[in-house]
C-alpha cells in the first residue's frame, strides 16, 4: 500500500542542487520506492538530477509517494527535511 | 516462464504517460524561435486547441470550395493563396477571408513574411482566430511546423533511466537507484560511446512509430556519479561523448541477482520486452554482482541484439548444431547394429 503526502517547498530558492542532493541522500536510506511529482511530471526521489528537472521554485506543492516496507518513516523524514528548508541555513 | 515465448512487461507504472492538448499558445511558444512565429492579431483565441498535427493550405476554400475542408488544422497562407487574394478585388477578398475566418479554425498563418491585407487583423480579432506570421518560406515552414506539431501531440513519458548510444544502437539502462546505471554509462563513455541522458530520460513516440529518447532540461549533459558528484560530460570527456535525441532500440535492466533470477534464461532463448508508450521494446535483464564488468556486458548485449536483428540467433544456431549431431550419432549407431 503506497502512501502519498503533499509538501510545500518553503526554502527561498525551491528545488536546486543542494536541496536535491539532500533529498536524494535521505530517500536513498529507505528501501521504499519514492516518487516526487509536480503536476504530471514524476521522478524518483533518489535521483538528484531527476529532482532538478521538476523546476520547482519556492511555494511549489510536491506530491511525494512512498511505496515499500518503510514508507511511513520515509514520508515523515521527508516532511521534516522539507520543513527544515533542507537544512540550508541561509534559505 | 515458457521457453522461446516473448514476454512483455511495462516500464514504470505508465502513469506518467501524457498526451497533452496542444493549444495555439503552446504551438506559438514552442515555435516562436525555430519557426520565427509572431502573433499579429486574434490573441483572444490563443487558447484554441489544434486537434490535428497536419497543416492545411486553404486555397480551394478561399476559392469557395469547402467540401472536405480540414477545419481542425492550422491554415497556411503561402505565396499561392496570397497571390490569389491579391488577384481578386478588395470586396471579394474580404468576403473570402470572412468565410475562412468564420470556420473556427485553430489559427491562420501567413508565410514568407507576406503582407497582411486590410481587414485581416480585424477579422482575426472579431472571430478570435489567432493570426500568425512567419518569415520562413511556405514549404520549409510546413515541414518544420508539421514536425513540431507531431512532437507536441505525441505520447510522452519521463522515465528513470540512463540513455546511451552503443555501437549505433540506443540503449536505455534502467534499474533501481544506486544499482550502477550512471557508472556503467561512464564506463561506456570512456570506451567511446555517447551519452544521451543520465538518470532522467524523456521518451516520445514519434509519427513513424519509433520511440525517441532525449534528455530533460535543465540537466542535459550533466551526470551524477556517486562519490564524485555532478559532472558536466562534454567538459570532462569532450563533445563527442554526448549526443542529442536517439531512437530507443534496447532496454537493459540492471537488477540485484535475486531480483533478476526470474528473468534469467541461461541460453538467451527467451526474448523479453518492455511495453513503452504502447510499443514493445526488446529488453535484457542483467544481474549486477561484484566483479561483473557491466560495460562489457552492455557492449556484448548490444552486439548480440544486432546479430539477432540480422537474423542470427546464437542459442537457436547452437541448438540446430546439437540436434544435427544427435541425429548423426543415431544414424551411425543404427548402421553399426
Amino acid at each position: 500500500m503506497a502512501l502519498t503526502r503533499d509538501f510545500e517547498l518553503l526554502n527561498k530558492y525551491g528545488m536546486h542542487v543542494r536541496p536535491a542532493g539532500a533529498l536524494a541522500k535521505l530517500c536513498q536510506k529507505y528501501r521504499s520506492d519514492i516518487t516526487v511529482e509536480k503536476e504530471a511530471h514524476a521522478v524518483s526521489g533518489k535521483s538528484v538530477l531527476g529532482l532538478m528537472t521538476l523546476e520547482a521554485p519556492c511555494g511549489t506543492i510536491l506530491k511525494v509517494t512512498a511505496d515499500g516496507p518503510d514508507e511511513e518513516d520515509a514520508l515523515d523524514a521527508i516532511g521534516d527535511l522539507v520543513e527544515n528548508r533542507f537544512g540550508i541555513l541561509d534559505e | 516462464m515458457p521457453d522461446g515465448v516473448p514476454v512483455s512487461r511495462p516500464l514504470g507504472s505508465g502513469a506518467g504517460e501524457l498526451r497533452e492538448k496542444v493549444t495555439v499558445e503552446r504551438f506559438l511558444a514552442q515555435g516562436r524561435e525555430p519557426l520565427q512565429l509572431r502573433l499579429v492579431a486574434g490573441g483572444l483565441g490563443l487558447d484554441r486547441v489544434v486537434p490535428e498535427a497536419a497543416l492545411n493550405r486553404p486555397g480551394l476554400a478561399l476559392a469557395g470550395f469547402f467540401r472536405y475542408f480540414a477545419p481542425h488544422r492550422l491554415q497556411i497562407i503561402g505565396k499561392h493563396e496570397h497571390a490569389y487574394l491579391g488577384h481578386i478585388g478588395k470586396e471579394e477578398r474580404i468576403g473570402k477571408l470572412r468565410r475562412l475566418f468564420s470556420r473556427h479554425v485553430p489559427a491562420i498563418i501567413v508565410c514568407r513574411g507576406l503582407a497582411m491585407y486590410d481587414g485581416m487583423s480585424e477579422l482575426a480579432d472579431r472571430t478570435k482566430t489567432p493570426l500568425l506570421s512567419t518569415g520562413i518560406e511556405t514549404h520549409y515552414f510546413i515541414n518544420a511546423a508539421t514536425l513540431l506539431m507531431e512532437d507536441l501531440v505525441g505520447l510522452h513519458e519521463v522515465v528513470h533511466g540512463t540513455m546511451i548510444e552503443v555501437f549505433g544502437q540506443g540503449v536505455l539502462l534502467v534499474g533501481e537507484a544506486g544499482i550502477g546505471k550512471s557508472e556503467t554509462a561512464l564506463g561506456l563513455i570512456k570506451r567511446g560511446h555517447a551519452l544521451v541522458s543520465d538518470d532522467t530520460t524523456m521518451l516520445r513516440r514519434d509519427s513513424s512509430g519509433r520511440i525517441m529518447a532525449a534528455s530533460v532540461e535543465p540537466i542535459a549533459d550533466f551526470m551524477e556519479i556517486r562519490g564524485i558528484g555532478i559532472i558536466h560530460v562534454p567538459s570532462v570527456f569532450g563533445i563527442a561523448a554526448i549526443r542529442g535525441e536517439k531512437q530507443l532500440d534496447l532496454v537493459m535492466d540492471l537488477e540485484r541477482p535475486a531480483d533478476a533470477e526470474p528473468y534469467i534464461d541461461r541460453t538467451g532463448e527467451t526474448t523479453w520486452y518492455r511495453d513503452i508508450l504502447g510499443l514493445r521494446v526488446p529488453e535484457v535483464v542483467v544481474p549486477v554482482a561484484p566483479g561483473r564488468d557491466m560495460v562489457n556486458m552492455v557492449e556484448t548485449a548490444v552486439c548480440e541484439y544486432k546479430l539477432r536483428a540480422k537474423g542470427y540467433h546464437a542459442a537457436r544456431a547452437l541448438d540446430e548444431r546439437v540436434l544435427a549431431r544427435n541425429a548423426q550419432i543415431l544414424k551411425l549407431h543404427k548402421v553399426e547394429i
